[in-house]
């Protein structure tokens, strides 16, 4: 009687071994959060200093901002490495700007800078997250946000990283409107055209709402609501925490200010 | 396979299947923790953080890790929160069952067992990573439990996300026959290392203290920071801010009929 | 005159033992043949006019350009070898609007400035390479524009990469005299209108032919380039 031959445990052939899948990724999250609120006459710049990787803290005591001159500051969150180098790319394309146009790059300079230099490497993004703020050149607050690859928008405040869940609501709030039923809101923030900027340019109405808007809040009481969003996002974001770095950006210069967060 | 008992892992199989072919899941809440305990001279010290995450946002500052299993046994969970805390409730009725059968105090060994022979049944998929301790007629007992069913019993252990960063502070610090005051406070330095270094743990310090006379449940044994700053122009919308869009009254009476019944019989 | 100098001016690369590039100086003779170029500035803007020589009675005077618009804030006036120029002009142009681009912003005019002069510049460099020039432009121009921060500025560019800041300046043929009846003249602070008028009328004292609305073009960057139609020319003819 034949026998059913044993059957052999398949082998795969030489050659077609069973693929090991790739799992390393070049990007990593370090977390953070950055926040802008522009004023009348002033910018509040705002940035967490943890930096963390999975459930690890790297350090309690890092900066987001890289400050290019007196008028203007970039904030990213996102992986370190990556703000890391993009922060040199900016510096040194600020250096040789000055160098140039023996003036420093305006704060609307930078922010269409920054905007190429994302979109350069649209198909292998920087993995961060951006701000740009400072004083325009009429002297009002300006804040930019920005997605990985270079989108970007003038508004009146912004907020990136791990925490912007849990702050930009807030902000909007505070900032915008009690509830998005109330009508009209503060329609500006999110319509400001970018346009090129000249002295001799008619004043829009997107930009006669934002002078309006800009003016009825006062400097302390942005400050109250960024170091408030900070330590609330502290509360519920992991990657929230140990010190807030705070800029505050007038025409008499930059002055800092630092908040204790929970360290846990 | 009907008919021949034991567990079907079909369903298993299936989300597997499906996750390969791109479908998600519902997350859950799983407790990013640091969970630890700890045998001194006269019985067994619990600690726990009690911080509840799901994915990087915390879902609850201050909830309960340390669970109760018997009067004279108790449990830290970590790992998915639904599952630490329906493994233990159920081991806690078990016990309760037994000894209203027995008559006796229950065995740390028994909830031991007990909790291990589930896991292992389900072969990890009940995520709970656990640190038993209890004293009964033989002494103070400490084990861990893993997912998958397997054991330790060890003088101290860890477990949880921060269970490295808090047998950082057991190595250095353990001796034998530790007084109870040395004890707690090395459990709590252990939790604490885990609730400012591991991302996943934080807030407070929960201790449970075990001897034969009986349990001090320490809840918020440490409350460590509280918020760092009030506000100092807090925004109040005054009443009207939100327009009501529209509004419609029902007449309750008209929707719902009453009627008199009759009182239900009761035997005596 | 020029036998003594056979050993040295052929390379642009060689200096005459006097310390001399003959080349360079040539170039800055060959603008003294060409059409007189004017542009003043003022505190409202900058207007240039210059001089098209008509020679014959069968060109179409339009097609003569000798004032060029670089970027909506920047325009030029040349004398000289006006085909150079159209590098030079080019060069200026993509830079102003790689300037636009990176910074969304108009560009400053002594960077410009600076630019072109590097171009002007680059007759030393080998002429395998790519962009390498045999010889230096014969082109010298008035580069006129309006910053952001500065407002009106004048420039005056030579064949040598030389770049000089001025109030009103003259080049081409006629730019001794006219440059002598502008120093004369000139006031800081001129109107824009009165600005027309001085640079038309002392363009008009070193042409040898009457000013005519087809004769000369006339520019302003006021604080945008602007040509004047010529309607607009004739009216400035009639305020002389």
């Amino acid at each position: 009687m034949a026998a059913a031959l044993p059957v052999r445990a398949q082998v795969p052939a030489a050659g077609a071994e069973v693929r090991q899948h790739a799992t390393w990724s070049p990007y990593d999250d370090n977390g953070g959060t950055v926040v802008a609120v522009a004023g009348d006459d002033y910018c509040v710049v705002a940035a967490s200093t943890r930096m963390s990787t999975g459930y690890s803290i790297l350090t309690r005591d890092k900066t987001k901002i890289l400050r290019l001159n007196p008028k203007c500051v970039v904030a990213s969150a996102g992986m370190q490495a990556d703000m890391e180098t993009l922060h040199k790319m900016l510096h040194m394309h600020h250096v040789k700007y000055h160098f140039n146009h023996r003036k420093p790059m305006s704060c609307p300079a930078t922010a269409q800078l920054l905007s190429n230099t994302l979109y350069y490497k649209r198909f292998f993004p920087y993995y961060t997250f951006n701000l740009c703020a400072g004083l325009d050149e009429e002297g009002r607050g300006a804040v930019y946000t920005y997605d990985a690859i270079g989108s970007y928008e003038r508004v009146g405040y912004g907020c990136q990283g791990s925490g912007k869940e849990l702050i930009q609501p807030v902000l909007d709030n505070q900032l915008k409107a009690a509830s998005p039923l109330v009508l009209p809101q503060q329609q500006w923030l999110s319509s400001l055209p970018l346009g090129r900027p000249c002295s001799h340019q008619q004043t829009s109405p997107a930009l006669t709402n934002l002078q309006q808007w800009l003016s009825s809040l006062p400097l302390e009481q942005a400050v109250d609501l960024v170091k408030g969003a900070f330590v609330s996002a502290g509360e519920r974001d992991i990657y929230t925490g140990d010190d807030v770095e705070i800029l505050v950006i007038t025409k008499e210069g930059v002055r800092t200010d630092r908040l204790e967060l929970k360290r846990d | 396979m009907a008919g021949q008992g034991g567990f079907a892992f079909d369903l298993c199989k299936r989300n597997e299947f499906l996750e390969a072919k791109g479908a998600k899941h519902p997350g859950f809440t799983k407790t990013g923790t640091t969970i630890a305990g700890i045998i001194y001279k006269d019985g067994v010290v619990l600690g726990a953080d009690t911080r509840s995450t799901a994915g990087t946002t915390v879902a609850d500052k201050n909830c309960e890790k340390i669970h109760y299993i018997a009067p004279n046994i108790y449990c830290c969970g970590a790992g998915t929160a639904a599952d630490t805390e329906n493994v233990t409730g159920m081991v806690a009725s078990q016990l309760e069952l037994h000894r209203y059968a027995t008559g006796t105090q229950s065995r740390v060994v028994t909830a031991m067992t007990l909790l291990k022979s589930h896991l292992f049944r389900y072969q990890g998929h009940v995520s709970a990573a656990l640190v038993l301790g209890g004293v009964d007629f033989r002494g103070p007992h400490l084990f861990t439990v893993y997912p998958h069913g397997s054991t330790d019993s060890l003088p101290y252990c860890t477990m949880g996300s921060g269970s490295l960063n808090a047998m950082a502070v057991f190595e250095a610090g353990y001796k034998d026959d530790l007084t109870k005051e040395e004890a707690m406070e090395l459990v709590a330095r252990a939790i604490r290392s885990g609730v400012f270094n591991d991302l996943g743990s934080g807030s407070n310090v929960d201790l449970c203290v075990i001897t034969k006379e009986g349990v001090e449940y320490k809840r918020n044994y440490e409350l460590l920071q509280g918020k760092t700053y009030q506000r100092q122009f807090p925004q109040r919308f005054a009443a009207g801010s939100v327009p009501v869009v529209r509004e419609r009254v029902y007449d309750i009476r008209r929707a719902v009929t009453v009627t008199e019944g009759e009182p239900m019989e009761m035997e005596s | 005159m020029f036998l003594t100098r056979s050993e040295y001016d052929r390379g642009v690369n060689t200096f005459s033992p006097e310390g001399r590039l003959f080349q360079v100086e040539y170039a800055i003779e060959a603008i003294k043949l060409g059409s007189t170029a004017i542009a003043v500035r003022t505190d409202e803007g900058v207007v240039m006019a210059v001089e098209k020589r008509v020679t014959s009675p069968l060109l179409e005077p339009s097609s003569i350009e000798k004032v060029a618009e670089i970027d909506e804030h920047i325009g030029v006036a040349m004398s000289g070898l006006t085909a150079d120029a159209r590098t030079l002009i080019d060069h200026g142009r993509v830079e102003t609007q790689q300037h636009r681009f990176t910074y969304n912003e108009p560009m400053p005019l002594e960077s410009v400035t600076q630019s072109l002069c590097d171009l002007a510049l680059r007759f030393g460099e080998d002429d395998n390479d790519e962009g390498g020039m045999s010889r230096p432009f014969g082109v010298a121009l008035l580069v006129a524009g309006w910053d952001a921060e500065g407002g009106p500025v004048l420039f005056h560019t030579d064949p040598s990469g030389t770049y000089v800041k001025y109030d009103a300046k003259a080049i081409g043929s006629g730019s001794e005299g006219a440059q002598t009846a502008l120093q004369e003249s000139y006031r800081k602070d001129m109107t824009l209108k009165e600005a027309e008028v001085l640079a038309l009328s002392t363009l008009k004292q070193v042409m040898e032919e009457k000013v005519t609305a087809t004769n000369v073009d006339i520019a302003r960057v006021a604080p945008k380039w602007h040509l004047y139609t010529p309607e607009e020319v004739e009216e400035v003819i009639t305020r002389l």
